[in-house]
């Protein structure tokens, strides 16, 4: 373009007018002003709520690291951990962010996640690498604002969002109950324990129970609860009854419940209603158990076996229990008599029976005394030795009434149970006693001295054998016995000389060789002899050479 | 060949086109060759550095004041600035790595700031530095210029790596964001500001009291 023809190169003055006043960049300063100032306020001023919980110790709990979390959704961290002025707790500063503040509000509860193993749970094991959290657990809606709390040292095991009932159980005693222990019903595992706290003045143990929503209408007014925990071995007076309860049960304890065989349901129980727990599930069921009427009874014998709670029965059924056992029960001195209050429950006899006994003096305990009703002590297990009180008809029963000791009205009570087997023993002793001992003695004693003369005329025979025994020995001990062998063996060596003459080496048996072949020989001759004599008799006169025989001559030529 | 003092091009009414380097007559208004507006210097230019500095000087206080790493490691969330990160490395022992950060991320970017604004100053005649001295400034600005990113860069490259889950992130954080821009910030402050006006303010300085009235003939 330079070919282009110019214009002539005009005066021109740079520009260096003053620059405007305003220019459009000037919005880039500003949009970074307020972007910055934005940051700094969203990280630093914009910060929600902050906090204050009160740990046993910060284990774990580390400043600007450790989160808090709400259903493991981060909704703050710890900003702050500090000693507590009186070092006893540690304060942790919690800052929340800012939309968590509806969190912080009455009721909310704070723990600490970090590994937990027991035999009920294995928790937390996510903090074993990425380290321990604090679990909020946001208090119910439309609480009131609270920026102070206390946190739990135990993991709350249901979040309170969770739907379900949740009681209050109290016990004497804790057992073996834990947070976290299961609640079963029917066996069927329908809550757990959530946290067990000392009552006040440390007189009750109060559990604090979860009961899952879909099992919440198990749960009536008339629901009773009892420990389950451990192994349960009873001997009572119908033998030996073993009871386990789950092997986590076993271990780590449990609660059952259930609605007593024949009482009503009732209402469905509603949250924070509080429920007696009882020891195990008899005394779970016995604890319909209303007693109200008391009487007094007065035994003329040991109650050694019978104790508080002890039942009381009518021919087996129980219907009240031992409440007293103590002198003081009988104002008047001097009256040996055990004095045994009993209370019995009405209810638990037959509805007619209940209805008519109303008072400890009614007509109807009168006229069944009169009919020889009586108390008395019988023995449950010969085991253990327990007693019960035993109400009975007594057809022989001396005739007795109600009577009045106190402030309490008397059944009259008849000796019986160990009582009763004491007299049976004293019956059977008796009859040993009547035996004819003294004569059979004397019968024993003549047989003895029968006995004694047979005893005497057998070691006189003894005495015999022995003299007979000392003149063999004697013969024994003579030297011209004892020489005997000697002689034997000299007998035998001369009898041995003598067999080996006769022997093949012996000289007997040479002469005797000798001797036969002479024989032999002469008997050869004595053979020829007679041969000679057979062919030519006269022989024996003239010879042999002068036999009639031809003598055999050789064929001529011939061979 | 011209004597004397050189005549300068815009004395004589040219200016160089900012897009094809044309020279051509101001009063033609664009560029002959490409219809690019022409001007003598960069409008505003001394404006424009001044309020990109000010922003970039606005965000440098919350780029260093806020996070920018987020690291989980192990469920273990750090959150580190970039002085927490460079104290951390010198508290470790790897002095080095401290000084580059140190340099990279606070000095530069800040040096950066403090330089382009003198050197506005010396364009609009408010400080009046030796000419050796204004070129040394503007040749150190430049070299500054290409060094101020190493920590943005470093930054993207750890987090994009870093994503093991569970076991080990990286997230940036809201000081990543505000550093990035200042840098971005300043380095458009300095591509706005025009190293002419210096040398115009030193003629204007050696010839006349007034540039408005001296006007060189040709």
């Amino acid at each position: 373009m330079s070919e282009e023809p110019l214009p002539p190169p005009a005066a021109v003055t740079p520009e260096f007018r003053a620059a405007q006043r305003w220019h459009i960049v000037w919005v880039v300063p500003l949009v970074a002003l307020v972007l910055g100032a934005w940051l700094i306020y969203r990280n630093f001023a914009a910060q929600g709520p902050v906090a204050t919980v009160r740990f046993d110790t910060a284990d774990g709990i580390f400043a600007g690291k450790t989160e808090v979390r709400c259903r493991s959704v981060k909704v703050g961290v710890v900003r702050k951990v500090k000693l507590a002025d009186d070092l006893k707790s540690v304060l942790t500063y919690l800052e929340f962010d800012s939309d968590a503040e509806h969190l912080l509000r009455s009721g909310t509860r704070f723990w600490v996640v970090k590994p937990r193993l027991s035999v009920t749970e294995f928790s937390g094991a996510e903090t074993l690498i990425t380290g321990a959290y604090i679990e909020l657990d946001p208090g119910a809606a439309g609480g009131d604002a609270q920026s102070e709390f206390i946190g739990l040292e135990t993991p709350s095991t249901t979040s309170r969002g969770v739907p379900g009932r949740r009681l209050v159980l109290t016990a004497e005693d804790a057992g073996s109950l834990s947070v976290g222990s299961p609640i079963y019903y029917r066996g069927f595992e329908v809550g757990r324990i959530e946290g067990r706290v000392l009552g006040e003045e440390g007189l009750k143990v109060t559990f604090a129970a979860f009961i899952g929503e879909e099992y919440s209408h198990l749960v009536t007014a008339n629901t009773r609860f009892w420990n389950t925990s451990g192994i349960d071995i009873s001997a009572g007076a119908d033998g030996l009854k073993l009871r386990t309860p789950s092997f986590q049960a076993m271990l780590s304890g449990g609660v059952s419940f259930g609605v007593t065989v024949g009482d009503e349901a009732g209402k469905p129980a509603t949250d924070g209603m509080t429920f007696t727990l009882y020891r195990d599930e008899d005394s779970a069921r016995h604890s319909g158990f209303n007693p109200t009427l008391k009487f007094l009874l007065l035994f003329d014998q040991t109650v050694r076996g019978l104790t508080d709670k002890a039942p009381v029965e009518f021919r087996g059924i129980m219907i009240g229990r031992v409440a007293d056992i103590s002198f003081d029960l009988v104002p008047t001195a001097g009256d040996t008599r055990i004095p045994v209050l009993i209370a019995i429950d009405p209810a638990l006899m037959r509805p007619e029976s209940a209805r008519d006994l109303t008072t400890t003096d009614s007509e109807f305990l009168k006229a069944a005394v009169g009919d020889g009703l009586r108390a008395a002590l019988k023995t449950g297990s010969l085991i253990t030795g327990t007693l019960f009180v035993d109400l009975d008809y007594y057809d022989d029963a001396a005739p007795a009434e109600l009577g009045k000791s106190g402030e309490f009205t008397t059944i009259p009570t008849v000796s019986s149970g160990l009582a009763q087997l004491e007299a049976k023993l004293t019956a059977i002793l008796d009859k040993i006693q009547a035996l004819p001992i003294d004569q059979t003695m004397a019968d024993i004693a003549a047989a003895a001295v029968e006995a004694k003369t047979t005893i005497v005329e057998s070691r006189a025979t003894l005495k015999e054998i022995e003299t007979t025994a000392a003149a063999a020995r004697k013969t024994l001990d003579d030297p011209a016995f004892r020489e005997l062998p000697t002689d034997l063996r000299k007998t035998l060596e001369k009898l041995q000389k003598s067999v080996a003459s006769i022997g093949p080496d012996g000289a007997v048996q040479g002469d005797l060789l000798r001797t036969l072949d002479e024989l032999r020989a002469s008997l050869r001759s004595l053979k020829a002899m007679t041969t000679t004599i057979e062919e030519k008799p006269n022989s024996l006169l003239f010879g042999r050479d002068s036999s009639g025989n031809p003598t055999p001559k050789a064929p001529r030529g011939g061979r | 060949m011209i004597r004397g003092p050189l005549r300068k091009a815009a004395a004589c009414g040219l200016a160089g086109c900012h897009t094809c380097g044309r020279v051509a007559p101001v009063a033609l208004g664009r560029c002959p060759r490409c219809d690019t507006r022409l001007h003598l210097r960069k409008p505003a230019s001394v404006q424009r550095s001044l309020a990109l500095m000010i922003a970039a000087a606005a965000l440098y206080i919350p780029s260093h004041l806020l996070p920018v790493m987020t690291v989980v490691e192990l469920g273990d969330v750090s959150h580190n600035t970039i002085i927490s990160g460079m104290l951390q490395f010198w508290s470790d022992g790897a002095y080095p790595m401290a000084i580059v950060i140190f340099t990279a991320s606070i000095l530069i970017p800040f040096l950066k700031i403090v330089t382009l604004c003198w050197l506005c100053a010396a364009a609009t005649g408010r400080v009046r530095p030796s000419p050796a001295m204004l070129g040394k400034m503007y040749w150190f600005t430049e070299l500054l210029g290409r060094w101020s990113m190493v920590d943005i860069f470093v930054l993207g490259i750890v987090v994009s790596l870093m994503q093991l889950g569970n076991y080990m992130t990286i997230t940036p954080g809201p000081g990543a964001l505000a550093f990035a821009a200042v840098v971005v910030l300043t380095m458009f402050a300095a591509m706005s500001f025009e190293p002419r006006m210096l040398w115009d303010r030193l003629d204007e300085l050696a010839t006349a009291p007034d540039p408005n009235t001296s006007q060189p003939k040709s």
